[in-house]
């Protein structure tokens, strides 16, 4: 079958691969028995030799199952001629470092006749490595008796060092995550164990609180951080979770935004002030209110919050006048020139923050 | 079974290789009227089950240089200890804690809120 003399030299470089492969026509010459008849005969063929998937058949029937067909992929892939490869075992293409677990994958695959994809680290002609996506299987005679056995081979050498990288990009998160949640303990428990010993526990609390309120908005930026901008929806949800566990009483009515990672310190500090307030004094202090939070970008670069709570007990303004926390995010909002207003109407309270800026067009 | 009798004030283990989230801990296991016993490392905790066994336990995760709590999770587990896992490593340590199979407090929390958890669970388990 391999003992007819091959006429064309392995095609070399580039350029290769636009000329026709006759591989195939070679292939067909040397095995009379087995036709490819008519217009999916041609097509077969063209796509065999034309396309960038690396494609080897073998012959089970023979001694150490050889390759007998091999098309211009592969030799462009692996740098052998087919003259180098027709007639050998196809485990000519591992090495050192390939692994034998897969291989076995591969022995066991062959043997029960299945089909297998596996990863494996191939060796081309002269030496050097690549990741190989070897998809493998039996090929049927319309009898349903074997014939073949294919194997496609394709470079996927760039995938896997990209994956490796993301890989690694994904565990530097976590490990930053896992640190800076512990580092927002360390400080909780600084300022509670500060508080104990001044004998200030309720003010200790309250700062507490809202470092967590901070915490946990930044917490959903890390994973994108590099990305330089933050999607806004996670971190105010994450921010306000605790105070609706059931995720009943707090609706989010805002579009998909990305800002600049700054904001979302104000922004989380600002929606844990609101929720404090809404416990204390509005719709989250019985079990009945809800809240709606929207969210819209402005013109210029703009960022606005509403925040409407309805359907809680019928609130008074408070006799101190603004919560002292939404009086700390008033401030807050002035020094980069936005704002907080707030009204205590009857239905519900009622606020509206303005950001100047929220990072796309500065 | 307990190392104290139903009335005394319940013994709650903490381990926590945190110096600061050790002692604040402490505090509040203490502010609600319990004992706390501090174990800043896996070793250090099983001595002190050894030494009498605890009520309840707070156990950090991730102990650093890939140490876990699962010895001594497994350990409070023959003894029938309940406890809570106390952690900032969900992601990571997600198999890990399924395994063990504890409730879970994330960290941050407020220290107030893990301190009546276990207490709570301490007092479960000595009812039943």
């Amino acid at each position: 079958m391999t003992d007819e003399p091959h006429e064309t030299t392995p095609p070399t470089g580039s350029q290769a691969s636009m000329v026709f492969d006759d591989s195939p026509n070679r292939f067909r010459a040397s095995n009379v028995e087995q036709k490819f008849d008519g217009a999916s005969g041609v097509l077969f063929e063209q796509a065999m030799a034309q396309t960038r998937m690396a494609i080897v058949l073998a012959d089970p029937a023979q001694e150490d199952m050889p390759i007998v067909f091999v098309n211009r992929a592969f030799t462009e892939l692996t740098g052998y001629s087919e003259d180098e490869v027709v007639g050998k075992n196809c485990r000519f293409l591992q090495g050192e470092k390939s692994d034998p677990a897969v291989v076995a994958r591969i022995r066991q695959a062959l043997e029960s006749e299945d089909v297998v994809v596996v990863e494996l680290l191939n060796y081309r002609r002269d030496g050097t490595p690549f990741w190989n996506a070897l998809h493998l299987g039996p090929i049927y005679s319309t009898e349903g008796k074997l014939l073949y056995y294919f194997g496609s081979q394709w470079d996927v050498s760039d995938v896997r060092a990209a994956r490796a990288e993301e890989q690694h990009a994904k565990m530097m998160a976590r490990e930053l995550s896992h640190r800076m949640k512990n580092m927002f303990a360390v400080i909780g428990g600084l300022i509670t164990v500060t508080g104990r010993t001044k004998n200030i526990r309720e003010e200790a609390a309250e700062i507490n609180d809202r470092i967590r309120a901070l915490g946990r908005a930044f917490e959903t930026t890390l994973d994108e951080a590099s990305r330089g901008s933050v999607e806004l929806e996670p971190a105010v949800k994450a921010v306000l979770t605790p105070y609706d566990p059931d995720g009943n009483r707090i609706r989010f009515e805002g579009e998909s935004l990305r800002v600049d990672p700054n904001v979302i310190s104000t922004v989380g500090l600002a929606m844990h002030e609101l929720a404090t307030n809404a416990i204390k004094h509005g719709a989250l202090r019985e079990q009945t209110g809800e809240i709606t939070l929207k969210w819209v970008a402005q013109a210029d670069d703009g960022l606005e919050f509403v925040w409407r709570e309805s359907g809680g007990p019928t609130i008074e303004k408070p006799e101190c006048g603004v919560g002292s926390g939404l009086g700390i995010i008033d401030n807050l909002l002035k020094t980069v020139g936005g704002s907080l207003e707030h009204d205590w109407q009857p239905g519900g309270f009622v606020a509206r923050i303005s950001f100047p800026h929220h990072g796309r067009a500065s | 079974m307990s190392a104290t009798n139903g009335n005394a004030a319940p013994v709650i283990l903490i381990l926590e290789d945190e110096a600061m989230i050790l002692l604040e801990m402490s505090f509040a296991i203490e502010d609600h009227g319990a004992e706390a016993i501090q174990a800043p490392s896996v070793r250090s905790a099983l001595e002190a089950i050894e030494k009498a066994r605890p009520d309840a336990a707070i156990l950090d995760v991730n102990l650093g240089r890939n140490t876990t709590c699962e010895a001594v999770a497994t350990r409070l587990g023959e003894l029938n200890v309940p406890f809570v896992l106390h952690s900032g490593d969900l992601v990571r340590q997600g198999e890990l804690i399924a395994r063990i199979g504890a409730e879970v407090i994330p960290k941050p929390s407020s220290s107030d809120h893990v301190a009546s958890r276990a207490i709570a669970l301490a007092r479960e388990t000595r009812e039943t």
